[in-house]
């Protein structure tokens, strides 16, 4: 018999569009849970991200909607909403990121719909919080960050800002979100009592940087990259002959250290005292780094990166080369984490994605659907919770 | 007092560094009963990263709150004796040490499996158990570096830059490692068993990177570093204002582009072909950055805030730590909180990242001092043997 997911024979409707929600359910649905993703007649506004676009899907859709079903439904019309509170019935999480406000209008938010089911875990992801004038204010990517100070680590100042170009603020908090989903059901298993929860992407974003708050508490000394962060230049690694790689030197000792500055041909940096203790401020987050680094950078110019790296690991360091996605995807090492899965979408055909992050030995996460075209299992779905498709949507 | 989602929940927490301890941090906000197992002297990494706030390493602190401390030497047989009666009594362990350092210290899962066949084993490392870099150890600017994530990061035509927030992968593994660990208890109830659990920073770094890796697929082409620009939605960028402030503006979809523009008196454009969509507005994103630019170099951010505002379209201004440490969202909704510590004095910390309406997470509590705890814990625990470490209090 075949392994099944954690959340085998749980079901969860989503009413989530974009990255932020669809990348929780996602997690969900890898995790073996029934994921109804209800979706307008215009459809998730995701399946307008782009392009790039595969024979007209959008790739960012396809990576955040497998393992879920798509049922159409207008919730500007009464016996949509009403189709709706129906489906929640049966449900065992609801997730929305509409805002409490809308919510509301809608006849679905959790007061309204945990008498029908007292055992539902309800979840409302918002961009800022439910608390504050900025309760239902919209969110997105950029926004975010510039919200949450990321781009304070980033670029230069007096330079335009830079974001960090992975989509963080609404991915991590897609996890999170899925934490408290988790827990919700966790604590209705030993419970039988559901819960509202409730998840922001400020709140994820901002809890992320926790250590820079604790750090600009009251520090005994104004020294550490969770503070100078701000200030310091962009950080491009250290360029060699052939490119950048990124180096760390904790566990060298006195004959190691030696070695190395001697195949550098380094010599004059033993009398420096930005390199004592075997370079440990001097690389890194040393207090030295980013002041030493064209001394690096002049010994590395006319070594290829890759002997470097082998160079610094014999010694005893650790070191990687700056990749970019054609030599991170090419690299044996992803190849052996089998990183990449590929699934067959009926429109788009075969597309590649990463697969769920964790392994579980007992009840493994898994692939089971491709992204479904819009309304792909409306009649499905509605047949067997007794709906009329006609009665619907007028 | 209200229940804790995670009551009558320990965990034996061997982690270092950040990776691990962040992920037992979250639990220990859930409300499971978090111990904390140092080595003497603990973690060097952990105890060494700078700044520090009477002469605890802030990451030390940070890491490790709502956790208990205590220390066992596990190179000796007496205090690996003390650790397995520790394991009989917890539900989850969580370690991130290179591969292989653990089984020499004789909790591997199948030694830990074997005294507890409950026990939910989570295995982190940088980059997993196989392969050409297996047991290789990694720090955030390593996995950095090597997952692709400089590489689309960057001002428009620079070079890709990294990170300097210097935690931030190692955060998102422990959130992947906290999501797995509720995964698997869930799944406990059902079978009565434990399990093991791996995850390797490189593919939760990869993972975070799903979107942006997913033009990758489609095109075969490396997404280039943008500055403040998304690629895939627009106008989503930060625009210069007349005070010489950015704002950040983000549209989606095509409601908000209407809102934009109305916002901004460019009503002739809602319904420009060239623009109408958020394909067509992706397309053309060069040429319609530079209508917006111009547009908004002829007033101040805060006037185009309320407009924008007004018209629902998602904007806000690049802030720094002083102005949200008192930013009412930030107060109202705790994301920032202030906190009393034993050793450490008041401090800010992370707000937690969910509420719970009906069982309530935290209250957030500093963990303490390497071995702090370690003669209450046995004591609590019925665990009479001595360890050979660590001071008895």
């Amino acid at each position: 018999m075949t392994a099944v997911g954690s959340l085998e024979g749980f079901r969860v409707l989503d009413l989530t569009q974009g990255l932020c929600g669809p990348f929780c359910t996602m997690q969900l649905g890898d995790a073996g849970a029934e994921v109804i993703k209800l979706e307008p007649p215009a459809g998730d506004f995701a399946r307008r991200i782009g392009p790039p676009f595969i024979e007209g899907e959008s790739a960012v859709f396809l990576s955040l909607n497998r393992n879920k079903k798509s049922v159409m439904l207008d919730l500007e019309t009464t016996s949509g909403c009403k189709a709706v509170a129906q489906l929640v019935r049966d449900a065992d999480v609801l997730v929305v990121d509409c805002g409490p406000t809308a919510a509301e209008k809608l006849g679905l938010s959790y007061e309204q719909l945990q008498s029908s089911n007292p055992k539902l875990v309800y979840c409302s992801i918002t961009p800022f919080g439910e608390e504050g004038s900025l309760r239902d204010a919209p969110g997105s990517e950029l926004v975010l960050q510039a919200m949450a100070e990321y781009t304070a680590s980033l670029g230069r100042i007096g330079d335009p800002p830079v974001r960090l170009g992975a989509d963080v603020a609404s991915l991590n908090t897609g996890i999170f979100a899925a934490q408290a989903i988790l827990a919700g059901l966790f604590h209705r298993l030993r419970s039988g009592e559901g819960q509202r929860v409730t998840v922001s992407e400020f709140g994820a974003l901002l809890h992320m940087r926790g250590i820079m708050w604790t750090s600009m508490s009251d520090p005994d000394d104004w020294y550490g990259f969770h503070l100078d962060h701000y200030t310091k230049p962009p950080d491009y690694g250290y360029q060699a002959k052939n490119g950048a790689l990124y180096f760390i030197l904790r566990r060298a000792n006195s004959e190691d250290w030696d070695r190395l500055i001697m195949e550098l041909g380094m010599e004059e940096v033993l009398a420096d005292p930005r390199f004592a203790d075997y370079g440990r401020a001097a690389t890194s987050i040393g207090r030295y780094a980013t002041e030493v680094k064209p001394i690096w950078e002049a010994a590395f110019a006319h070594r290829t990166r890759e002997e470097l790296i082998d160079l610094i690991k014999r010694i005893g360091g650790d070191a990687v080369p700056i990749m970019d996605y054609p030599s991170l995807l090419a690299h044996p090492q992803v190849a052996a984490l089998e990183a990449i899965a590929e699934i067959d979408h009926p429109i788009a055909g075969t597309i590649k994605m990463v697969r769920p992050v964790a392994r579980l030995s007992a009840t493994p996460n898994a692939i089971r659907l491709p992204p479904p075209t819009l309304g792909q299992h409306t009649e499905e779905v509605l047949r067997a919770a007794g709906l009329s498709i006609q009665r619907l949507n007028r | 007092m209200a229940a804790k989602i995670l009551d009558g929940i320990r965990v034996f927490d061997l982690t270092i560094a950040a990776v691990g301890p962040w992920a037992t941090k979250l639990l220990g906000a859930l409300g499971a009963d978090v111990i904390k197992v140092e080595a003497p002297g603990g973690d060097r990494l952990s105890h060494a990263v700078p700044p520090m706030i009477k002469g605890s390493s802030v990451l030390y602190i940070s890491a490790n709150h709502n956790k208990r401390m205590i220390e066992l030497d596990l190179k000796k047989e007496a205090d690996r004796a003390i650790a397995l009666k520790i394991i009989e009594k917890s539900d989850v362990f969580v370690q991130n040490m290179r591969p292989g350092a653990v089984e020499r210290l004789g909790l591997g899962y199948e030694a830990v499996a074997k005294v507890n066949p409950r026990m939910i084993y989570v295995a982190a490392s940088a980059y997993g158990r196989t392969g050409p870099m297996a047991g290789e150890a990694g720090i955030d600017p390593t996995v950095q570096s090597f997952c692709g994530w400089c590489s689309i990061t960057g001002p428009e035509h620079g070079r890709g830059e990294m990170y300097r927030h210097l935690a931030h992968l190692d955060l998102t593994t422990a959130t992947t490692i906290t999501q797995a660990v509720l995964q698997a208890l869930i799944a406990r109830e059902r079978t009565g068993q434990g399990q093991l659990i791996e995850i390797e920073m490189l593919t939760a770094a990869m993972a975070l990177q799903t979107t942006r890796l997913a033009e990758y697929f489609s095109t075969g082409e490396q997404p280039a570093p943008l500055g403040s620009a998304a690629a895939t939605t627009a106008p989503h960028q930060a625009f210069e204002c007349e005070d010489r402030r950015y704002i950040a503006v983000g549209v989606e979809h095509d409601a908000q582009w209407s809102g934009l523009c109305r916002a901004l008196k460019l009503e002739q454009l809602i319904d420009d072909p060239r623009f109408a969509t958020n394909p067509a507005r992706v397309e053309r994103r060069f040429e319609l950055a530079a209508i917006l630019t111009e547009r908004f170099k002829t007033k101040p951010a805060a006037w185009w805030a309320i407009r924008l505002r007004k018209e629902n379209v998602p904007n806000a201004p690049f802030l720094t730590f002083e102005e949200l440490r008192n930013h009412p969202q930030v107060h109202e909704n705790q994301h920032i909180i202030e906190i009393d510590t034993p050793h450490w004095g008041r401090m800010h910390v992370d707000g937690l990242p969910w509420k719970f309406e009906r069982t309530p997470a935290g209250p957030i509590r500093a963990g303490g001092l390497p071995s702090e705890h370690t003669a209450e814990v046995l004591r609590e625990l019925g665990i009479v043997d001595q360890p050979t470490a660590g001071a008895s209090k």
